[in-house]
């Protein structure tokens, strides 16, 4: 091997290896898709966006310790089944989970979230046929509330 | 207030077949598990697990939740009444406390 050879294969070497590590998190699974597999046993891309489910969140929140949320729905309560509030960007995406019965009349949700930055807040709901709704907000935060 | 000391509201009176709002507000801190940026010790997770709300002690629904809700949580279902009852919330954190919280509603 002569001189220039080796040089630019150690190059090359060189930039794969630095590159590698950084380009790893992009092929695995973000953390969000991970949990939302967990907890509701299908990929987030089967998820469909529909207007059916209305998510109302501040668009700035000051404080990402204190975020209201509320998320409606003019489905049926009886083809409801269970409701899942997560939070992309947050170290644990999952906030809370609420197992819906006809008993409750209709679908009405409200609660206080904490958010570590900005990021996107997703409603999904789970309906009586097995498909899954969901609704999308970007709640920007000025100030983080993890920790 | 004491950790797990809750408010139960609803609407005093109601009509037969309406839709109430059952609001309430838990003390609870809420902490994640997380590292003291300044001692390095690990701080346990303390937060509520689980909520019930029950009517006539019949289930009508569970809200699981994580330490992503805020500190001092605060929730408001909907609810459909048909008849006079209790409305109850049964609620529990990691660390093995329970707490059941009444109110009442007369349906007309």
């Amino acid at each position: 091997m002569d001189r220039r050879r080796f040089l630019t294969l150690s190059a090359v070497a060189m930039v794969g290896l630095t590159a590698l590590p950084a380009l790893k998190p992009a092929f695995g699974a973000s953390k969000l898709e991970e949990e939302v597999q967990k907890r509701l046993g299908v990929a987030l891309s089967q998820v469909k966006e529909s207007p059916e489910v209305k998510l109302t969140a501040p668009t700035i929140a000051e404080s990402g310790a204190n975020v209201p949320i509320t998320v409606e729905s003019d489905i049926p309560i009886d083809k409801v089944e269970q409701l899942w509030i997560f939070v992309d960007k947050n170290p644990s995406p999952w906030i809370t989970d609420v197992k819906l019965t006809p008993m409750n009349g209709r679908v009405f949700f409200s609660t206080r979230i904490k958010m570590g930055e900005t990021s996107n807040v997703r409603a999904i709901l789970k309906l009586k046929d097995g498909s899954f709704v969901m609704a999308t907000k970007e709640v920007k935060v000025t100030a983080g509330g993890c920790g | 207030m004491a950790v797990g000391t809750g408010i139960l509201r609803v609407p005093k009176e109601a009509k037969k077949g309406e839709i109430i709002r059952v609001q309430m507000v838990i003390t609870h801190p809420m902490n994640p598990a997380r590292k003291d940026p300044q001692t390095g010790q690990t701080v346990p997770a303390y937060h509520l697990t689980k909520l019930d709300l029950l009517f006539n002690d019949k289930l009508v629904s569970t809200i699981n939740m994580g330490a992503g809700v805020s500190a001092n949580p605060f929730i408001a279902i909907a609810m459909k009444v048909e008849e006079s009852g209790v409305v109850k919330i049964a609620y529990e954190d990691n660390k093995g406390g329970k707490w059941e919280k009444t109110a009442e509603i007369k349906v007309s």
